[in-house]
């Protein structure tokens, strides 16, 4: 016995606010096109996911031992462009996503840049030895972004929360 | 020309911090073509697919951020990388054309004292190169043509997609801005059944396995076709295909050694500048190549 995620539908069928709402007729284009699937039909197949969600089937996207079902979406937007229908997959794995991440289900990579992130303010940070080896090549100072606004912007958006960061522990002053 | 800096640049975390010959190698085309952008303390831009996929509303206001700090200059923003293109127009675009979603987002960035307005635009290079200096420009500072050099394009789906916002221009399913650029060079360009198909790169954080076999897939279909050298317009492409063809090699026990380039060493390269300049020997795949045919000498 189960009952659908209304959060999750209420939020895809948000995606298509002031627009008319497209149903999924299942016609599998998407899978058809999908490089994902063409190498793991069994594990990754957006036709059955854009269904479910759609349906706000949740719980049977978002299981821990079957992260792939989800995660082996890598954003390249083909099945957006091909889809018939004008449905944006994408946009509706981004909340399932988004939704995956904060029950933490997501892959660990995920998980770690967006702490980087979180704490650095960019994805890769500048290490040492990179910089000298700018300097060496004569490329200029990288300007150096301010974390601590990042840092407020993300706080506001609830992400350290939403990725379960924990502010490292600072000596008090 | 004037003597006004033109655009800031965005080379993106990938390129400046871990892979900074190929800035380097921007940097000298910037020179030869004139043209002067500018560096500004942006963060991340935020990648397209991890933030985005974390959480959809800091991918936003992370995006919206850095482009209030272009239109506090009121300059455009030229980006190096298809994932910072990606994302900054997708949230340029969003934003632009969304009043609930702008709202939203000028109320978190209101507690950092910016706010966007959409007032500036966002492209990459190689967008930037066609529409901006000309195939023609390009040619007339072309010195050493790279004749005879067989080359396979890869564009990259974060360049072309999703279309409606990305790429009026560009048709996804055969992609011609890059070709147009390459072909500049005096290069051949050769046709190859797998052109349009992603790197694999982006599925890496999900599972390396699937992410090595799209890759082979890749780069099979290319060296099939004859190609001795790929071009990219993207650090995380040039990352996927130029570090991981040992992990195939591991993976596969078959050896891969096609030299990637990115756009802009291939076009310092037919501009005058040689391997050691550009500092090739920075790649995992050495273009031993160029010094063989191009500067009459063996690597």
């Amino acid at each position: 016995m189960f009952v659908p995620n209304y959060e999750v539908k209420k939020q895809i069928i948000d995606l298509h606010m002031g627009e008319k709402v497209h149903y999924c007729y299942q016609c599998g284009r998407c899978t058809d096109i999908c490089p994902v699937s063409e190498l793991e039909p069994e594990r990754y197949d957006p036709r059955t996911l854009v269904m479910q969600g759609l349906l706000g089937l949740s719980h049977m996207i978002l299981q821990p031992d079957k992260q792939f079902n989800l995660w082996g979406c890598q954003t390249c937007d083909l099945c957006d462009e091909i889809c018939p229908n004008d449905i944006v997959l994408t946009d509706i794995f981004t909340i399932l996503k988004n939704q995956s991440m904060r029950m933490g289900l997501a892959p660990e990579a995920y998980i770690s840049q967006a702490k980087m992130v979180m704490e650095t303010g960019q994805a890769i940070p500048l290490q040492d030895a990179i910089a000298r080896r700018r300097d060496k090549m004569g490329l200029p100072l990288i300007p150096k972004p301010n974390v601590k606004e990042i840092q407020k912007i993300l706080k506001a958006t609830g992400f350290d929360k939403k990725i379960g960061y924990e502010e490292p522990k600072e000596e008090k002053k | 020309m004037t003597d006004a800096e033109e655009f800031l640049l965005y080379e993106g975390c990938m390129i400046g911090q871990r892979l900074p010959y190929l800035e380097k190698s921007a940097r000298l085309v910037f020179e030869k073509l004139e043209l002067k952008p500018k560096d500004a303390a942006f963060g991340c831009c935020p990648d397209p697919i991890g933030i985005q996929c974390s959480d959809y509303t800091s991918w936003l206001s992370l995006g919206a951020r850095n482009l209030t700090l272009a239109e506090a200059e009121g300059k455009d923003i030229v980006s190096l990388c298809n994932g910072c293109t990606q994302t900054l127009t997708v949230v340029n675009h969003e934003l632009k054309h969304s009043e609930s979603k702008r709202n939203k987002i000028n109320r978190i960035l209101k507690e950092v004292g910016r706010e966007f307005k959409g007032s500036i635009n966002v492209s990459h290079f190689l967008t930037y190169l066609l529409e901006e200096v000309g195939v023609e420009a390009i040619k007339a500072k072309i010195t050493k043509p790279l004749t005879g050099l067989k080359v396979a394009c890869h564009t990259g789906c974060h360049y072309m997609r999703p279309v409606e916002i990305m790429q009026s221009e560009e048709d996804h399913e055969n992609p011609q801005n890059l070709r147009k650029v390459v072909a500049a060079t005096g290069a051949t360009i050769i046709d190859y059944e797998e052109e349009h198909l992603c790197c694999g790169y982006a599925i890496m954080n999900a599972e390396e396995d699937v992410s090595l076999r799209r890759l082979q897939k890749k780069l099979d279909s290319a060296i099939n076709a004859g190609a001795e050298i790929f071009c990219v317009i993207c650090p995380s492409c040039f990352s996927q295909m130029d570090f991981n063809q040992r992990s195939l090699k591991k993976k596969f026990e078959k050896d891969y050694d096609i030299p990637i380039f990115y756009l802009t060493e291939l076009l310092a390269l037919a501009m005058g500048y040689t391997y050691d300049e550009i500092e090739l020997k920075m790649h995992s795949q050495k273009p031993k190549l160029i010094k063989e045919r191009f500067e009459g000498g063996a690597a």
